[in-house]
């Protein structure tokens, strides 16, 4: 089957590229923000440890810090102090360059879709994968042989994710539940080793959100994929294999 | 490819703003296109009627020269005329071959149709060894050969009898000219005695088309001819080229400083929709960092779909240029004080490739400040911001 082969590939990336490294390695993480004069301190000092191939729930109130931490990790900002390191790679150092590690590595889904409205489905998983140069689609430092992706992925990744048969529609013929797969399909598309994932059903309704849940709980348990969600919603916690609670910008569990 | 197909669906996303905006580069570009092959258009058809008129010089009463240089060319009514016996002394010139003197009128016909009627003799025939008549050359006072539009429009042929509107006098066609591409066609060839009797000018000459025996030496034929007569300009017509076009060039100025306005504002309105579709796109842009997308990326994509408009705005530019040619031309036309006859702008490969040029560099330019500022975007911030 077509979407097994896409497991298989994760699989693949995940054992060949974990190794050892933990997935996450957080040390005395902070940042602080400036609103005018006052600075305003969104994640306090943490420490966190994630492994690969968790499933872990980052939970907490709205201004927690869920998402400072979840941005973080995806490397699209830097700590004020303290150091991380992601998959392996000490990601505070001024000299990595965070766009090209997080095209290879990372994958991301968001509460809004942002599914461009002018393109197919098809079209929306294959936009990361026109970013960078060729070879990082085919460089070493990916662990899946065939990284460079097609249209034959495209489907492959939409079968994956119960959508096989709306790959020619746009955003505006899908549903809230559909695109919100589309996106999680497009996040899949560099064969990345972790899949961060802020507020995914935050925008959707009760029997949705449990689909595109279960569709992110199913990549983690069949493929090994490391998984991690900042959510508010307080029913989903019991369905992660860890939960790491964030108050005010610290851990308190 | 990539690049350009997502640029242009972005750019249809914003339909009606995306078309004021190409809108605006090809007004810019219609008017730099028109106005250079105006221009090219201009010399090649003015250097063919010199040509056509088979001289190497032109004599003409005092006065002005674009006027002279338009009776020559076009035909009419001019009310300048020489004395008959310059046209002997000028014969006399050893530098001169041939020397043919002409006398023009011009009446209305019905249908407020102007005919140029030339008064010629067996001499000008010397200077149009092209000529090919259906018929005879003239055998009386009263025959008329006529250019092939001009037959045309009067509704005439070769043994017809054609009434001279205006006039009350009666010719018989006894030729008509097999077609010569040239101003000839739209003539109508009177016996020179006959037309200076007809509009009471005896012994009088408009015009004095002069054959050098040497054309390297129309230098010295012309100052020897200015030496001799001082009733009368006397034109080398590779001097009339040259001033008829230099008068051309330094309107040139003012115009090409009209459009370097039209496209700045062409420029900056591309920059103007550019940068709003950036503004609007902050978080889509956002997430495009996020997907790994890096400021290079992004560059690319903006800067691609500026490009894109300003190549668009300058195809149909050229486009809206050659369909709007002819009401473009008469605009033209009725401006200057002199245009030759024939189309004056059509396609050029040339001209079509250095506004395609042009608007990719507008593109380049205007687009760099957006792609810019979309590069720079923090994904952090632009999927916050609201």
């Amino acid at each position: 089957m077509r979407s097994d082969e896409v497991r298989s590939q994760i699989t693949e990336a995940r054992s060949q590229n974990c190794g050892q490294d933990p997935a996450v390695q957080a040390r005395s993480l902070t940042r602080t923000y400036r609103r005018g004069a006052e600075k305003i301190k969104a994640l306090k000092g943490i420490d966190l440890d994630i492994k690969c191939g968790e499933f872990v729930g980052v939970v907490g109130h709205s201004g927690a810090g869920k998402t400072t931490l979840l941005n973080l990790i995806g490397l699209m900002d830097r700590p004020t102090e303290g150091k991380l390191g992601v998959l392996g790679t000490d990601v505070t150092r001024r000299a990595v360059r965070l766009d090209a590690l997080r095209r290879k590595n990372i994958g991301f889904v968001f509460q809004e879709f942002y599914l461009m409205p002018t393109l197919t489905a098809t079209e929306n998983v294959l936009l990361p994968t026109m970013w960078g140069k060729a070879r990082d689609m085919t460089g070493s430092g990916s662990a899946i042989v065939d990284r460079v992706p097609s249209r034959d992925r495209a489907k492959k990744l939409l079968d994956l994710v119960g959508l096989g048969h709306r790959m020619t529609h746009k955003p505006s013929e899908l549903s809230g539940g559909e695109m919100q797969r589309v996106a999680v399909a497009r996040a899949l598309v560099n064969s990345p080793r972790l899949l961060l994932a802020d507020e995914p059903t935050g925008n959707l309704d009760t029997a949705t959100r449990d689909g595109v849940f279960s569709l992110l709980l199913a990549l983690n348990r069949d493929s090994g994929l490391t998984v991690i969600v900042a959510t508010h919603d307080l029913g989903l916690e019991s369905r992660f294999t860890r939960v790491v609670r964030l108050e005010d910008g610290a851990i308190v569990k | 490819m990539i690049w350009f197909r997502l640029a242009f669906k972005n750019l249809i996303r914003r339909k009606t703003r995306s078309i004021l905006t190409v809108l605006g580069v090809a007004i810019a570009i219609a008017v730099l296109y028109s106005l250079f092959q105006f221009q090219q258009g201009y010399q090649s058809q003015l250097k063919g009627e010199l040509g056509a008129l088979g001289a190497h010089v032109m004599v003409v009463p005092k006065g002005c020269p674009y006027e002279a240089a338009t009776i020559a060319l076009h035909g009419g009514k001019w009310p300048r005329y020489m004395d008959e016996g310059l046209l002997k002394d000028v014969k006399a010139d050893p530098g001169v071959a041939e020397a043919a003197g002409v006398i023009m009128d011009a009446v209305f016909a019905p249908g407020n149709k102007n005919v140029i009627l030339l008064g010629i003799d067996e001499d000008y025939m010397k200077l149009r060894p092209a000529w090919r008549i259906n018929g005879h050359w003239f055998d009386s006072d009263s025959s008329v050969i006529m250019g092939p539009t001009a037959a045309q429009e009067a509704g005439v042929k070769v043994g017809d009898i054609w009434n001279v509107p205006e006039k009350n006098v009666r010719l018989q066609v006894v030729g008509v000219l097999n077609r010569t591409n040239t101003q000839d066609d739209g003539f109508v060839f009177v016996p020179r005695k006959t037309l200076q009797r007809m509009s009471g000018l005896d012994g009088k000459l408009v015009l004095i088309l002069v054959k050098a025996r040497h054309v390297e030496r129309t230098d010295d034929l012309v100052a020897s001819l200015r030496a001799s007569e001082v009733d009368m300009n006397v034109f080398p017509l590779s001097e009339l080229l040259g001033t008829i076009t230099s008068l051309m060039a330094s309107t040139r100025v003012f115009v090409s400083a009209i459009i370097l306005i039209a496209v700045i504002l062409g420029g900056v309105g591309v920059l103007n929709t550019v940068l709003m579709a950036v503004f609007e796109r902050t978080k889509e842009i956002g997430m495009m960092k996020a997907m790994g997308g890096s400021r290079g990326d992004i560059f690319k994509l903006v800067w691609a779909e500026t490009i894109l408009t300003a190549v668009i705005g300058g195809l149909t530019g050229v486009l809206v240029a050659l369909v709007s040619s002819r009401l473009v031309e008469a605009l033209i036309r009725g401006m200057i004080p002199y245009a030759p006859k024939g189309s004056l702008i059509g396609f050029a490969f040339p001209t079509l490739a250095m506004c395609i040029v042009l608007s990719l560099v507008l593109g380049l330019v205007a687009g760099f400040y957006p792609a810019f500022r979309a590069a720079s975007i923090r994904p952090v911030e632009a999927i916050k911001a609201e």
